[in-house]
C-alpha cells in the first residue's frame, strides 16, 4: 500500500428547512428570487435548537458505518467551528457515540471553508506514515448558530450540514499532491469577536448594524464580504496553479473541478479567471447553501449520485475562507 | 477606456436599469440596484477590466461614479 484514498462519503442535512419565500416574509425589501439570483441559494437546512455539530456528525457517520466495520476505524478527525464544548473535543464523544474502539486516536481541528483539503491532507499523512488504516474525517458545521436572527446577509449563504469520510490505504495515490496556504492578516474579516477569552461573551452587547441593513452583535458571526472576495480573486488562482504543479497536470487533464462552494456569483468569477470550463464545473448550492467545511464533500458525493463524476475521474477540490486559510488537491476518484 | 463604455460596463454590472443612462455626477448609493451584493459586481468588474484589487473598506466611500473612476485609479478619457 502506498497511497490513501476516498472510500465513501456519506452526508447529513437537518430537516428544517429555511427558504428564501422565509427570508422574504421576515426582512423588508428582500425579495426571494433576487436572493437565489445573487447567492444561488434557494434554500438551506438549519440544525434545531437542540441539535449540535457533533449530532449532525454523528448521523452522517452512522450511515458510513452501516457500510463499514466499525471495528475496522482506527483514526476520528472532526472538523467544526461550531464545537459542543470549549472542552472535551468533540471526535471524543463520538468515539463513544458511534461505538468505535477506544484503541483509536481521535482529534478536532479547527478550520472553516478550508477545513476538508486539510482533513485529507492529515488522514494522508496518517495513512502513508502507517499510523492508521481506516480514518473517519467528519465536517460538521452548525454555522446558523452563530448568526444574528436580523443578518439577513449572512443567513441568506450559510446553511448547516455534515459529511463523513472515510479514507484508507490504497494501492495508487489516490489523493494527490497538496498545495496549502495561510495568512492570518485577514483574521479579522470572518470572524466570531467575543465567546472566546480574547473577547468573552457580553450577554449585553449591542446591536451593530450594517449599511445594507443587516444586524449583529460581537457575539455573533461577522463576514466582510468585499475583503474576503478580494481574498479569493488574489489566493485562489494562484493554489489552483500550484496544485496543479505539484500533481504535474494542465487544467485540461482534469475532469471536474469543485471549489468551495461560498456562493454562486464568487464562484462564477473564480471559474472564469481561472479558466476553468463551465462543463467541469460543480455547483450545488442551491438547495443547501454554504454549509462552510461540508460543502466539498456534499457536492463531491452529490456529483456522484448524479452521474457527473465517475469512478477513475481526477478532480481537483479547492478550499479557501476563514483564517485566511486555504488549501488545494487532486483526486482520482 | 472610454468613459462611454465604462458606463456601459457600470450598466451591466449592476444591472441597472432605473435610469435611462450614467455620467459623472450619477449617485450610485441611491440606485435602487445598488444593494449589499453591488459591491462584490464592483470588485469583480474591477479585476476582470481593470485587473486591479481595492481593499472592501475602500468601497464604503463610493458616492458618485465619478468616485468610483478615481477609486478605479485610471484616466478615462
Amino acid at each position: 500500500m502506498t497511497g490513501a484514498h476516498i472510500q465513501k462519503i456519506e452526508t447529513y442535512l437537518p430537516e428544517r428547512i429555511l427558504t428564501n419565500i422565509e427570508l422574504e416574509k421576515t426582512y423588508v425589501d428582500w425579495s426571494a428570487e433576487k436572493i437565489e439570483q445573487k447567492t444561488g441559494v434557494r434554500e438551506r437546512h438549519i440544525a434545531a435548537e437542540n441539535e449540535t455539530a457533533v449530532d449532525l456528525a454523528c448521523y452522517a457517520a452512522n450511515k458510513l458505518l452501516k457500510l463499514v466495520d466499525p471495528a475496522a476505524i482506527d483514526f476520528l478527525i472532526l472538523c467544526t467551528q461550531s464545537p459542543d464544548y470549549y472542552l472535551p473535543p468533540g471526535s471524543c464523544l463520538l468515539q463513544e457515540r458511534l461505538g468505535l474502539s477506544t484503541s483509536i486516536g481521535a482529534l478536532d481541528f479547527d478550520l472553516g471553508c478550508s477545513g476538508f483539503i486539510y482533513g485529507l491532507a492529515m488522514a494522508k499523512g496518517l495513512i502513508q506514515a502507517e499510523i492508521a488504516k481506516h480514518v473517519l474525517f467528519i465536517t460538521s458545521e452548525t454555522y446558523s448558530k452563530h448568526i444574528h436572527s436580523q443578518d439577513r446577509g449572512n443567513r441568506s449563504i450559510f446553511g448547516d450540514g455534515a459529511a463523513a469520510i472515510l479514507i484508507t490505504a490504497s494501492e495508487s495515490k489516490c489523493i494527490g499532491e497538496f498545495a496549502l496556504g495561510t495568512d492570518g492578516s485577514g483574521y479579522q474579516n470572518l470572524i466570531v469577536p467575543a465567546g472566546g477569552m480574547r473577547h468573552r461573551y457580553h450577554p449585553d452587547a449591542e446591536a451593530l448594524k450594517d449599511p445594507s441593513g443587516s444586524i449583529r452583535t460581537e457575539n455573533h458571526l461577522y463576514m466582510n464580504g468585499p475583503d474576503i472576495f478580494t481574498f479569493t480573486i488574489e489566493a485562489v488562482p494562484k493554489v489552483v496553479q500550484q496544485c496543479l504543479e505539484k500533481n504535474c497536470m494542465a487544467i485540461d487533464d482534469l475532469d471536474y473541478v469543485i471549489f468551495h462552494q461560498a456562493n454562486q456569483y464568487i464562484l462564477n468569477h473564480l471559474r472564469k479567471k481561472v479558466g476553468i470550463p463551465e462543463n467541469k464545473f460543480y455547483m450545488n448550492m442551491l438547495h443547501v447553501g454554504n454549509t462552510v467545511s461540508a460543502t466539498i464533500p456534499i457536492a463531491l458525493k452529490d456529483s456522484m449520485d448524479h452521474g457527473l463524476i465517475h469512478p477513475g475521474d481526477r478532480v481537483m477540490v479547492v478550499g479557501f475562507g476563514v483564517g485566511y486559510s486555504w488549501g488545494a488537491t487532486v483526486l482520482r476518484i | 477606456m472610454q468613459k462611454s463604455e465604462f458606463y456601459d460596463i457600470l450598466m451591466e454590472t449592476l444591472e441597472i436599469e432605473s435610469v435611462d443612462s450614467l455620467n459623472e455626477s450619477t449617485v450610485l448609493t441611491d440606485l435602487e440596484e445598488y444593494d449589499s451584493l453591488a459591491v462584490l459586481s464592483l470588485i469583480a468588474m474591477i479585476d476582470e477590466h481593470f485587473g486591479k484589487r481595492i481593499p472592501g473598506t475602500e468601497f464604503q466611500k463610493i458616492t458618485t461614479v465619478k468616485s468610483l473612476m478615481d477609486l478605479i485609479g485610471v484616466d478615462f478619457e
